[in-house]
């Protein structure tokens, strides 16, 4: 039993936009990083599907590298927004406009 | 042909130079002398280059009297070319001057961050010489940008209460055209590449550059606005009485001296050439551009009352009757022109080289509170009147030569045109009267006590007195060098006009 | 003759650049003592030159100057019997004068600025009068108009020198436009400058293009010697020192407009029209000047009007076809003219620089018994009294107009014979309150008696009134046994070859009636001035006193063109700053770099600085991008 490509394509759509959704309209730092991992599994799950579309190893490899980049990112980013709690004792993003024009 | 790089150590001693100050800027004296040192080198080195001309003649090939072409970057067809003929001799030989004259007078001007001022100089002298001397057109332009921006900073650091303000207002005129110009440059070369299947950059071969009418006016406009900013041409000339007026005297002594020649320069080298069926169609609107600056600024001249503000008003009209010459483009006004760069060159600088000695002492330049200083700075005041009176063409002093040939040139082709022109002279009559009147001569306001000209002021000024009387009294040599310049087909193509 | 001339020229100009440049480590008689050697050498230099010459005229080049392409200009020269007579008269009286300046100005420490323009002042009109082409003369054309705006504003402190050098170098200019511009015009139409050139060419050139190019050297003309319009400098310029106003206001340089027209009279001559305004500018001018020398109080404002007037007869002359008469009454008039400006200095100075007529107090004749006779022999010669060179000399500008065969210019001589019965009564009106004046003038008491004047300033002026008396006789007429010298030896000048065809009785008949006229005019003016004071203006606004304001003010020129050129102009040079040039030019190129600005002011509002709206524009974007290469596909593939 195989599930159609379209299927999957389907599900990484809904949860790219389900992350994407969480990432613009999260306030807390901590759900806007998980909005934008939700976003990349959503990728990831993308390019298996289409590694098994069409019988490709090159899209699982694909997968691999974006884990590992997630992986570091997250790392990152946690670490950025311990920093920025530590300083200003809040994880809300609207709180972080420094670049703001 | 590729003998020594004599032209190349030229241009690129002055930035060596300037490096080698940076390195000494706890000590302000070495970095002044170092300056000196550099400047002086150049100009003798620019001096074996007179001696040197007839030989050079020879191999160069006829038209130019020297010519270094090395490789640079050859994927885009970029090449290191400088080629020397009477027009840059002459004109790398005002450069070189200005440029020592320069250090000499920020000697006790200039307090502040002297190292870094000297480095400015010294890079923009290396700008100016190159922009004289390069014939790859890529070349030129970064010389052409090399000029402008150590002046931004002279202006900006070094100069009175307005200068941020009016380096800002210069940096804006003079990119803004340059920027307009720098896409001409790379529309020219990609259409040349298309043509003839060679990426180049030289300038003998863009000239051989055909266009379609269109483009080629869009080209020309766009080179002849960047010139026609740095002239500064008159509706584009606002940025030059505030650059005047704020920069240190050094600024506008290389201000007037050099960087306006610098449009003048290009105009004639490559816009012309480059370009010549625009130019053509161009010329009746630079004729009436260039009448209307003499009067327009001549007249405004008159309202002054910031010496500076006037002599840089002065400025734009003089300049006026040089595209006047330029315009008419036959032998005799181009010979004029030339010769009146060099000549505005002397005068204008002098001018600005006195006022600034005058600032040094009374801290003041209004017109409204000086008076009567010949009894007080009676050698200062000769000076003035002497250099007030080469300003207006007395005949026999420097300038009246370069503005009878652009005149009487410009009669033969043009008659209204020349007796406006005429006319114009006696606009700059009535300012410079006035000016005499209320600085040297009149009731004396300023308490007496004040030393007049020291020793290294008088080595300033004698220079400039000698080459006004030497340009008035016996122009030829430098009429000729011009003349056979002027000959050179490479400059003239697609303009019958001239014949030797 | 070559050494001769460069001689001539370089001894002055040598003279200035010592003074100059080492002056100020000489002594004051060193300085002086250059001076003077410079100019005497230079006056024995055209002596030499004239012996010399022998009626020939020499064009050589001293050097080449500058050329480009075809035009080219050298330092030439052209002696000729004309230069040569200027020459010899330029240089006699700069002797003179300078002579004389180391009396007048024993006290002025400015000695070596004036020593130094006024030898540069003799170099510059010698060259004016030897140029050999157009350009080089300009050359000494400008640089007379620069000693002499030096010169006039040589007391620079005082606001109305200062005023007046500056002024009358920015009006002579007004008339240099004009040379510039014939200077081109010859260029172009002639194709080539030199004076001996020009002469050849004038015979072949039509009628219309001589008139053009006599026309730009005659505006040239008018500038340079204060004819109207353009005469509102002269009496301003008195503001000089007096030795200045004899030797340039007077002498030489206000008559280098005449030697110019003299110069190229045979491009003048081919052209009728422009004789006959030169004649009627002439004749403007005469009566403009001697009504204005009529009514002035300052002693040398009346011989500044009186200039203005007796250069006027010299531009009759010329309009009348006669160089020779205009030469004649040229060298007679620097003669006199300068003796009574260097006698009106002595006088000036001995009564402790009073220049009033009225205030002087009269009685002089007793306490200045030298100066009397020398001012009555120059008052003599300007008045035209009977066989003084100014006599002869305007009897033949007379009779010259006379003889001409159009009829208009009968009416000129009509008008100028009117004119010359004004001129002895101005002279005596002069001499008369000068030197018999009543003291009791109402515009205050006399002033303390007269001090002595150096022995110098008074001893220069005897072979002055020598030639003003005698000099007649350089040209006696033909019917007084005389051989017209001076227009034999001119014969030779191209264009100065006229003969009056004067029937010899008829000549006696119109020197009689004017000799009888001058003396009634002098008697008149003897009667009329001796006995009476000048009435002093009240507040009654008379015909008389209308006219007499209107000649002292010299017919409101000079406020004619104070308001109606040099105040707008000055008024309009300030709105053009700050209306046109800051106002709109400035303001709008300022504008179109500041509209960058608020370009940058509304668009930063995007960047709001938070994460949730970055990542929605992200999204957005992404969006759009993805539409947009959907919607592409889509029509590319349909």
């Amino acid at each position: 039993m195989t599930i159609p490509f379209t299927h999957m394509l389907f599900l990484a759509i809904l949860l790219f936009v389900m992350g994407a959704a969480c990432a613009m309209t999260r306030k807390n730092l901590f759900l806007i990083l998980i909005g934008v991992e939700v976003m990349l599994n959503a990728a990831g799950i993308a390019f298996v599907a289409a590694a098994m579309r069409w019988l490709d190893m090159n899209g699982q490899i694909m997968v691999l590298f974006v884990m590992t980049a997630a992986a570091a990112e997250i790392a990152v980013a946690l670490a950025l927004i311990i920093c920025f709690q530590r300083q200003s004792g809040s994880t809300n993003a609207d709180r972080l406009s420094l670049l703001k024009g | 042909m590729n003998t020594s790089p004599l032209l190349g150590t030229i241009v690129f001693l002055p930035l060596f130079g300037a490096l080698a100050a940076l390195l000494y800027w706890h000590n302000e004296r070495t970095c002044r002398l170092l300056a000196l040192t550099v400047m002086l080198a150049d100009l003798v080195l620019v001096l074996f280059l007179f001696t040197l001309t007839p030989h050079f003649r020879e191999p160069a090939g006829g038209n130019w009297l020297r010519v270094e072409d090395f490789s640079w970057m050859d994927a885009l067809g970029i090449r290191f070319t400088l080629a020397l003929d009477g027009i840059s001799l002459m004109l790398i030989l005002l450069t070189t001057v200005i440029g020592a004259l320069t250090v000499l007078i920020s000697w006790n001007e200039i307090k502040e961050h002297v190292a870094a001022f000297h480095f400015f100089l010294l890079a923009m002298m290396t700008g100016v010489l190159g922009v004289f001397l390069a014939m790859d057109v890529f070349l030129f332009y970064l010389f052409w940008e090399l000029q402008s921006i150590p002046m931004f900073f002279l202006i900006g650091i070094w100069g009175h209460e307005r200068r941020i303000y009016a380096a800002v207002k210069f940096a804006l005129f003079t990119i803004s055209g340059s920027l307009v110009m720098f896409l001409a440059l790379l529309g020219l070369h990609l259409l040349h590449a298309r043509q003839s299947g060679e990426t180049t950059f030289a300038l003998h071969q863009l000239i051989q550059t055909s266009f379609n009418l269109p483009l080629e006016l869009t080209f020309f406009a766009a080179f002849a606005l960047a010139f026609a900013i740095k002239i500064p041409m008159f509706p584009l000339h606002t940025w030059l009485p505030d650059a005047h007026t704020e920069a240190p005297t050094a600024g506008s002594v290389i201000l007037a001296g050099l960087l306006l020649k610098t449009g003048v320069y290009a105009l004639l080298r490559f816009a012309f050439p480059l370009f010549p069926h625009a130019a053509q169609l161009f010329t009746p609107l630079l004729l009436i551009l260039g009448l209307t600056g003499i009067f327009y600024a001549g007249w405004i001249a008159l309202a002054q009352t910031d010496l500076k503000r006037l002599v840089a008003y002065s400025s734009i009209s003089h300049m006026g009757l040089i595209i006047v010459g330029i315009a008419v483009w036959n032998l005799t006004t181009l010979s004029g022109s030339l010769l009146q760069m060099i000549n505005h060159g002397i005068t204008t600088s002098a001018l600005f080289i006195l006022i600034g000695m005058l600032d040094e002492r009374l801290h003041t330049r209004r017109l409204s509170d000086l008076g009567g200083l010949w009894k007080t700075l009676p050698v200062w005041s000769g000076f003035f009147l002497f250099f007030s009176l080469a300003s207006i063409g007395l005949p026999g002093l420097n300038n009246f030569v370069g503005e009878m040939l652009i005149l009487i040139g410009t009669f033969t082709r043009q008659p209204w045109a020349a007796a406006a022109g005429f006319i114009g002279l006696l606009l700059t009559v009535v300012y410079v009267m006035r000016m005499l009147r209320e600085s040297i001569w009149g009731e004396a306001r300023i308490s007496p006590g004040i030393a007049d000209l020291t020793g290294r002021e008088l080595t300033i000024l004698i220079p400039l007195t000698v080459g006004a009387l030497w340009l008035g009294l016996h122009p030829g040599p430098a009429l000729e060098l011009f003349g056979t310049a002027l000959t050179v087909p490479d400059l003239v193509k697609g303009l019958p006009i001239l014949t030797p | 003759m070559k050494p001769v001339l460069f001689l001539l020229l370089s001894f002055p100009l040598l003279g200035a650049l010592l003074v100059s440049l080492i002056g100020r480590h000489l002594s004051r008689r060193a300085v002086e003592t250059i001076a003077c050697t410079a100019v005497a050498a230079s006056f024995i230099l055209a002596l030499t030159a004239f012996l010399l010459s022998g009626q020939k005229a020499y064009s050589l080049t001293l050097a080449r100057w500058f050329a480009a392409g075809s035009f080219q200009v050298g330092l030439d020269l052209y002696y000729d019997p004309l230069a040569a007579v200027m020459a010899l008269m330029v240089t006699f009286v700069s002797s003179l004068v300078h002579l004389y300046s180391v009396g007048y100005m024993r006290y002025d420490n400015g000695y070596i600025r004036y020593f130094c323009f006024l030898n540069l002042f003799v170099f510059a009109m010698l060259v004016i009068v030897t140029a050999g082409n157009l350009v080089f003369l300009y050359l000494g054309w400008e640089t007379v108009g620069l000693c002499s705006y030096a010169l006039i504003g040589f007391w620079y402190e005082k606001p109305e020198a200062a005023n007046a050098g500056a002024k009358a170098f920015v009006v002579t200019r007004l008339g240099d436009v004009a040379f510039g511009i014939a200077i081109a015009i010859c260029w172009v139409t002639l194709g080539h400058l030199s004076v001996s050139g020009i002469h050849d060419s004038a015979a072949g050139i039509d009628a219309s293009r001589a008139g053009i190019i006599g026309c730009f050297l005659f505006l040239a003309a008018i500038g340079k010697s204060a004819q109207l319009p353009l005469s509102v400098w002269l009496p301003d310029a008195m503001a000089g020192p007096t030795p200045v106003s004899a030797l340039i206001h007077a002498a030489t340089m206000v008559t280098a407009g005449v030697y110019l027209l003299m110069r190229f009279f045979p491009v003048i001559q081919a052209s009728m029209p422009l004789m006959a305004v030169i004649a009627c500018v002439g004749i403007l001018t005469i009566c403009f000047g001697a009504l204005g020398a009529l009514i002035q109080k300052d002693i040398k404002r009346i011989l500044a009007y009186s200039t203005i007037s007796q250069v006027g007869y010299m531009f009759l002359a010329l309009g009348a076809g006669d160089v020779a008469g205009s030469l004649f009454h040229l060298i007679a008039h620097a003669f006199f003219k300068s003796l009574l400006f260097l006698g009106a200095g002595c006088i000036i100075q001995a009564l402790h620089e009073e220049q009033d007529i009225f205030r002087m107090g009269g009685g002089l004749r007793q306490k200045m018994p030298q100066l009397f006779w020398l001012f009555l022999a120059g008052t003599a010669a300007l008045g035209a009294f009977p066989l003084t060179a100014g006599f002869f000399s305007k009897d033949r500008i007379l009779l010259a107009v006379f003889l001409q065969p159009q009829a208009g210019y009968k009416l000129l001589w009509v008008i100028a014979s009117m004119a010359a019965m004004i001129t002895p009564l101005y002279a005596f009106r002069l001499f008369i309150i000068v030197f018999f004046g009543k003291s009791q003038s109402p515009s205050g008491p006399a002033k303390a008696s007269p001090t002595s004047v150096p022995d110098v300033m008074t001893r220069v002026l005897w072979p002055l009134a020598f030639f003003s008396v005698f000099l007649g006789f350089l040209n006696l007429p033909l019917n007084w046994a005389g051989k017209e010298w001076l227009a034999q030896y001119l014969a030779a000048v191209p264009g100065s070859a006229m003969e009056l065809h004067a029937s010899s009785k008829m000549e006696s008949a119109m020197q009689l009636g004017s000799a009888l006229l001058t003396i009634i005019m002098v008697i008149v003016a003897c009667i009329y001035y001796g006995t009476r004071v000048e009435s002093v203006e009240t507040g009654t606004e008379t015909l008389l006193s209308k006219m007499q304001a209107l000649f002292r003010n010299g017919f409101y020129l000079d406020r004619l063109y104070q308001t109606r050129i040099t105040a707008p102009y000055r008024a309009a040079a300030g709105l053009l700053w700050q209306k046109v040039d800051a106002g709109w030019l400035d303001a709008g190129l300022n504008q179109s770099a500041r509209s960058f600005l608020t370009l940058a002011e509304t668009l930063r509002l995007w960047t709001t600085g938070r994460v949730s709206r970055y990542v929605s524009m992200m999204v957005a974007g992404f969006a759009l991008i993805l539409c947009s290469l959907t919607l592409a596909w889509w029509y590319l593939l349909i």
